[in-house]
């Protein structure tokens, strides 16, 4: 008799979540970085309010969902870096050699990063308000917020598992991640309003997911929230999320496959 | 019926691509097994033989190109799930979570495995009692030295009473103390436990103490099986090293013992 679904994918959970809290640099690391962006962007940008067009009068409301998306990229890039330890040292090979389902694997290890998530998002937030941004949607809003950065964390997670897995190179995958990270924070709407942007990176702004996620959350924390984006965003997000989580478990069973 | 056979393999092939227009790599080549249920049985062969490969499509980890093997009576490529619940696997690498103590490593892996917290819990200390790691069982595994890790490995490839367990290389890299130890356990558990054991070794002297059968594979293939006595009979060699040397031995290495 084996363990359910649920056990197993609970179990792996805890077992990266120990993992974590006996890494307390990395832990920090994942704390402290926000903090720096928030205070580097909030003070290097903040005269970008007075260009016309900017569209809004306070910078740091502005800037903090495209913060907080911005964290959930550059952590989600780290995400996959448990499964090339644990290739390299043996440990998948003892796992997957064992009536553990490929699935639970990827889940648990998905759980635990989403968890991690969590965490920074809310420290984000109360940052956030000690600089002086202001959440006029409420706890309604921030809930808002806080759903679009976990779909958008699950979906960066799980590319980067998928990546770990395909590549089984830690330097590959940060090397990709990088490559990918920095452009996708800049064609997006993270930290400059659409209308300002040159017309070529707004038409790639749209498809980024880093938008879809930081207009949510944008509207969500207003005082006048615009449901059909909350929904179509919200849909792109679950359905990025969805696909990008298949990816990740289709590449573990790939990589058994390779052996 | 219990099968006769813990391991049966017929004509197993494992092929790699090569890669960038070199040929593919023919890691077994039509290799045949059978190891009795309730034996130990060392595998022996120069480094790149196909042990590992062997030991990797027993233990389900991998799926072999052609031929088909069972593993206490099931079929590795068909019921590979009901293997996996049948085997325990300590393989050339460390098992554990270097992150976790070796307690928490038992009960992670005994519970993955189905067991309820309590009975997790109750193996994992009479697996640390047995393996002699009760001093160690709440440090964290990473800071253990290589022989108590090892310890740790196998004590992991045990957590749910295999029926069959696979150890490749036990003793690679443990001082000789540790090496007795170890070989001391391998051998209570076939005997107490009742545990088929198949054994992947470097060391002749460690399969000539350990197993009640060997084959010595080469190329892929097994190119004889036997217990060491009637192996070294066979030929007239006073050593388990005389008769891998006949049957496994590069020209080089088989001149310098004539």
């Amino acid at each position: 008799m084996s363990a359910t679904w649920a056990v197993q994918t609970g179990l792996v959970t805890r077992r990266w979540v120990v993992d974590s809290f006996r890494m307390p640099w990395g832990l920090g690391v994942s704390v402290i970085q926000p903090l720096l962006w928030i205070v580097l962007f909030g003070n290097v940008f903040k005269s970008v309010t007075q260009v016309p067009g900017f569209g809004h009068d306070d910078y740091i409301t502005f800037l903090v969902p495209g913060i907080l998306m911005m964290t959930m990229l550059y952590s989600g890039a780290w995400a996959g870096t448990g499964f090339i330890d644990d290739i390299k040292s043996g440990v998948m090979d003892r796992l997957l050699s064992s009536p553990v389902r490929r699935s639970a694997l990827v889940a648990g290890q998905l759980t635990q990063q989403l968890l991690l998530s969590l965490v920074q998002g809310v420290v984000l937030l109360l940052i956030g308000l000690a600089a002086g941004a202001r959440y006029a949607g409420g706890a309604g809003g921030i809930a808002l917020a806080i759903t679009a950065s976990l779909l958008l964390a699950a979906s960066f997670c799980s590319v980067s598992a998928a990546v770990a897995l395909t590549a089984r190179d830690q330097t590959a995958l940060i090397g990709i991640s990088t490559l990918v990270v920095l452009p996708a924070t800049f064609l997006s709407t993270a930290l400059m309003p659409v209308a300002l942007l040159p017309h070529w990176v707004e038409v790639a702004a749209r498809f980024n997911p880093l938008t879809w996620a930081t207009e949510l959350a944008r509207t969500g924390m207003s005082d006048s929230v615009d449901w059909g984006i909350v929904a179509t965003r919200g849909l792109l997000l679950l359905a990025l999320a969805g696909l990008t989580y298949a990816w990740s478990v289709s590449a573990m069973r790939r990589y058994q496959k390779s052996l | 019926m219990p099968p006769t056979f813990a391991v049966e393999a017929t004509g197993l092939v494992k092929t790699y691509p090569g890669g960038r227009g070199r040929p593919p790599v023919q890691a077994l080549d039509g290799l045949d097994l059978a190891v009795p249920a309730g034996t130990v049985h060392g595998l022996l062969g120069p480094n790149g033989a196909g042990k590992t490969t062997t030991t990797k499509v027993l233990t389900t980890l991998c799926a072999p190109t052609a031929g088909s093997a069972t593993v206490a009576g099931f079929d590795v490529s068909r019921e590979a799930d009901a293997v996996r619940r049948a085997i325990g696997y300590v393989s050339q690498g460390t098992g554990a979570d270097p992150l976790l103590t070796p307690r928490e490593n038992l009960v992670m892996t005994s519970r993955l495995r189905g067991a309820s917290r309590s009975a997790a819990s109750a193996r994992a200390d009479e697996l640390l009692e047995r393996m002699g790691l009760h001093d160690e069982a709440g440090r964290r595994t990473g800071t253990l030295s290589g022989g108590t890790r090892r310890r740790l490995d196998v004590a992991l490839g045990l957590v749910d009473a295999p029926r069959v367990l696979f150890l490749d290389e036990p003793t690679t890299g443990l001082d000789p103390e540790a090496r007795a130890a170890m070989w001391q356990e391998i051998r209570s558990f076939a005997v107490d436990d009742d545990v088929t054991v198949l054994l992947t070794t470097h060391y002749l002297e460690e399969a000539d103490r350990l197993a009640d059968a060997v084959s010595i594979i080469d190329h892929g293939r097994v190119v004889t099986t036997g217990t060491p006595a009637s192996l070294k009979e066979g030929i007239g060699a006073d050593s388990l090293e005389g008769v891998y040397l006949h049957y496994a031995g590069r020209a080089w290495d088989a001149a310098a013992i004539r």
